[in-house]
């Protein structure tokens, strides 16, 4: 179950109704409890190691390779299939039905009847039938320049120039990452007792993180095919800089509005990670340490390209409040409320998304307290009835806790002018305009706002007659309300659970629920392509396979720098 | 075929919605079906026998209230699958035994019965012990206990026939739910009459199966699933340029 929020009284959380609004929310960005840094903490301080098993590449780049990874509890294989992809066929759609590389994460060993039955399925992703061992299962596409560049520039003896990294911050982009069952993969439920990755999206996380060490072996291998005398390997600083991106669109919502019970848990990590960062007692070295990091942050919004005129602005708008902030700090000492009022004038001179950038940055500074929170993002989903409770109680509940959304206004065209659905194209989900187009009738049921504005006026009306009434007796009477009335049960025992917007608001900003799944995700470079859709960039900056050690976990120093990689910048290389 | 647990939960889901389910109770009942088939009771095939009755029901009909007092309710479900809002009669039972501590729910007249122990389940792990009784056919006479220790997510069954059925026993569609807050309601065998004993899961038997679903996959029968496939695109919009408008990426990304 999410954690309820008697729990959570200790601590100074900010109200809901400041987080959950979805602009809010849109402004998000990775922070050290994103599934990208935990994972690569966990992967450094249980010394986990990769190791090539098989490397079947020819002179295109085309063929099979499968890698080996060893935790402390289990051995895992990352098996990868690349082949020649017609560049007519090379789509970022979910409609779409082949790919430059497709690959699996299979729990144990890879026998060669598993590894037949997985060439014969995964290049096929979802018209194929996928093996229960497979715990992901997912495909991505070449960034064709990059790609060109870094071959051309390795075979020639040369690296590549890292201001194409800036531009584009990788040579691969998966256009999606399955778990939890999909197409006859493992369930999730299986890995609930599996301490490597049990939590939310890690082995999704594995995966792509994976695909990166391919990407960059696939290149150094096209060099050296191109070119066996000159070709030299990629340079470490630029194999950091390097991340895979992630082409994402409406798809994320769904997801975003099914588990409300797990976004309780994301959200309610990070804000009780936010309380107890600015509860700690500022110091010097703390100031100076956030300076660092917001400069660091400066530069790398400063280098980040987007042709999206509107996340230009804001980035623009982040630049210039990072730098009003960091004069700030210059000029105020260290007091015992330092943080707080850094907090309070940062929400009153800066833009939301710079908001969000130091609530981020302060929680770096106290890991101790903080990371621990990392094994909480995941819980039990269930949502349950309490029957025997007064219809009266439940109708004062949506009251209290549920104000927002009883804004809405039934007459007012512009509350209901968007409905969501899914397209026959492959189920992709997308959103159209209800007077204008049709598929209506079918529409997915992601406007809770509105459903729990009907319940509450179906509560009002059912109250008249029956004042004494339990909620189940309201149910026998409105059976088609279930749903929604164990929905407000249980999301009104937590904090953060709901999205407060109405998604049929003709104002509603889709690419605020892309951004907000993704910002725990880890994911920067936020590069939307319309108000639908939005490339992004994962792991850059994260350090590499061949770094991940610790000595399990006791230099406290070593893990310390190995998690030093948020808003990277661009490298300067030696030779440059 | 090998489905997961998931994707058998999240076609059944679609598939109900399609057949006119309202949003909760197409939830209830592909969870009904998946956890059946993951713990070795046959979800799947009770689905597939129930089928081609439930996409023939009004959806519309909820089981009637028949008769209630304090602790006794006895509901009317009009011949449908227990798949449909009958879980609303058995949250009734659960409210009654919350405020009353013991109370006695009978659902006449429904089918697909087996399939209500996935949503017992659900009362349980609210701390509820759970009993439901009823009888599978005449002769031979079957009846299954299904007993729930409040707090255990799974319960323990027993199937049984009577080889002497006692001569004024009448043909019985129906189900009988006893719920208690504080005391066990487990299955007992002692009886006087002659009993096979058909089946008797316990609790570890049903966990292991369980996981061994998880580690495995499900096998569902092709025809079942084929007929799932198509109800729940039923719910598929017919793309347009509209549609395809903004949705996502382009159709070519040779960037």
């Amino acid at each position: 179950m999410a954690t309820p929020s008697h729990v959570t009284e200790q601590l100074h959380l900010r109200p809901s109704d400041q987080v959950m609004k979805l602009e809010r929310l849109g402004s998000l960005h990775a922070s050290r409890l994103s599934f990208c840094r935990s994972l690569v903490r966990q992967m450094a301080r249980e010394d986990w190691t990769v190791n090539t098993d098989r490397f079947d590449l020819d002179a295109d780049g085309h063929g099979v390779v499968i890698y080996r990874l060893n935790t402390p509890n289990h051995t895992y294989h990352g098996v990868v299939f690349s082949q020649h992809l017609d560049p007519a066929r090379r789509s970022d759609r979910v409609i779409a039905e082949a790919w430059d590389v497709t690959f699996a994460l299979v729990e144990g060993e890879v026998e060669a009847s598993l590894l037949d039955q997985m060439a014969a399925n995964v290049p096929l992703q979802e018209a194929g039938r996928q093996h229960p061992r497979l715990l992901v299962l997912s495909r991505a596409n070449k960034s064709l320049r990059n790609f060109s560049h870094f071959v051309e520039a390795l075979a020639s003896g040369r690296q590549p120039d890292p201001a194409w990294l800036t531009r584009v911050g990788y040579l691969y982009r998966t256009t999606a990452v399955y778990g939890n069952g999909k197409f006859g993969i493992a369930d999730y439920a299986r890995l609930q007792k599996n301490p490597d990755f049990n939590r939310p999206f890690s082995a999704q996380m594995f995966a792509v993180y994976l695909l990166r060490h391919f990407s960059v072996q696939q290149v150094e291998h096209l060099a050296q095919m191109h070119s066996p005398e000159r070709a030299v390997t990629l340079a470490p600083a630029l194999q950091r800089y390097l991340g895979i991106g992630n082409s994402t669109g409406l798809g994320m919502a769904p997801f975003l509005i099914n588990h409300p019970q797990l976004i309780q848990q994301w959200v309610y990590g990070r804000e009780r990670a936010l309380a107890y960062a600015r509860e700690q007692l500022p110091d010097d070295a703390g100031r100076r340490e956030l300076l660092a990091l917001l400069k660091r942050a400066h530069q790398h919004f400063s280098e980040t390209v987007t042709e999206d005129a509107e996340q230009s602005l804001r980035n623009e708008a982040t630049v210039a409040s990072i730098k009003a902030v960091m004069e700030w700090l210059e000029r105020t000492p260290a007091t015992s409320r330092l943080w707080t009022d850094l907090l309070a004038w940062a929400d009153e001179q800066c833009a939301l998304e710079a908001q969000e950038l130091i609530n981020t940055l302060l929680i770096e500074l106290y890991p101790d307290i903080i990371d621990a929170m990392e094994n909480e993002l995941g819980c039990e989903e269930i949502l349950e009835l309490q029957p025997e409770m007064r219809a009266a109680t439940l109708k004062s509940q949506i009251e209290r806790r549920f104000s927002w959304a009883l804004d809405y206004d039934p007459k007012n065209p512009d509350h209901h002018y968007w409905f969501w659905y899914r397209s026959a194209e492959k189920e992709e989900p997308r959103l159209g305009v209800r007077a204008a187009e049709p598929g209506a009738e079918k529409e997915m049921l992601l406007a809770i706002g509105p459903r729990i504005y009907r319940t509450h006026q179906l509560l009002d009306a059912f109250l008249d007659r029956c004042p004494a009434g339990s909620v189940v007796e309201f149910l026998m009477a409105h059976p088609r309300q279930k749903e929604t009335v164990r929905r407000i049960q249980t999301m009104a025992a937590t904090p953060y659970g709901e999205i407060q917007a109405n998604l049929w608001h003709r104002d509603m900003k889709p690419m605020h629920l892309l951004r907000t799944k993704l910002s725990f995700f880890g994911a920067s470079r936020f590069d939307p392509k319309s108000d639908r859709w939005v490339r992004v960039t994962l792991f850059q900056g994260a350090p590499l396979f061949c770094e991940l050690f610790s000595d399990h976990g006791a230099n406290k120093a070593r893990l310390a720098e190995l998690d030093d990689w948020s808003f990277p910048v661009q490298p300067e290389l030696e030779s440059q | 075929m090998k489905v997961s647990f998931n994707e058998l939960q999240g076609i059944g889901r679609k598939a109900f919605a399609a057949i006119g389910f309202a949003e909760g109770d197409a939830i209830d009942a592909s969870e009904m079906v998946a956890w059946l088939e993951a713990h070795g009771l046959g979800g799947a095939e009770a689905l597939k026998k129930g089928l081609r009755y439930i996409v023939t029901e009004d959806q519309s009909t909820s089981p009637t209230l028949v008769y209630q007092d304090a602790d006794f309710s006895v509901l009317d479900a009009h011949n449908h699958s227990i798949l449909g809002n009958a879980s609303l009669a058995v949250e009734l039972g659960y409210a009654r035994a919350r405020s009353r501590g013991l109370s006695i729910t009978k659902i006449r007249r429904c089918h697909n019965r087996i399939l209500i122990i996935g949503y017992l389940s659900r009362l349980a792990r609210r701390g509820m012990n759970v009993t439901a009784f009823w009888r599978n056919a005449h002769d031979p006479l079957t009846e299954v206990v299904v007993g729930f220790k409040a707090g255990h997510p799974v319960p323990e069954i027993c199937f049984y026939s009577l080889d002497d059925a006692p001569d004024d026993t009448e043909r019985n569609d129906g189900i009988t739910l006893i719920m208690a807050n504080h005391v066990d309601l487990l299955p007992s065998l002692r009886s006087d009459y002659a009993l096979t004993n058909l089946m008797w899961q316990t609790e570890e038997d049903l966990e292991r199966l369980k996981d061994r679903a998880l580690v495995e996959g499900m096998e569902v029968d092709d025809e079942l699933w084929r007929s799932l496939k198509s109800l729940a695109e039923q719910l598929l919009v017919e793309a347009t340029d509209a549609s395809r408008g903004g949705a996502g990426a382009g159709t070519n990304d040779n960037d």
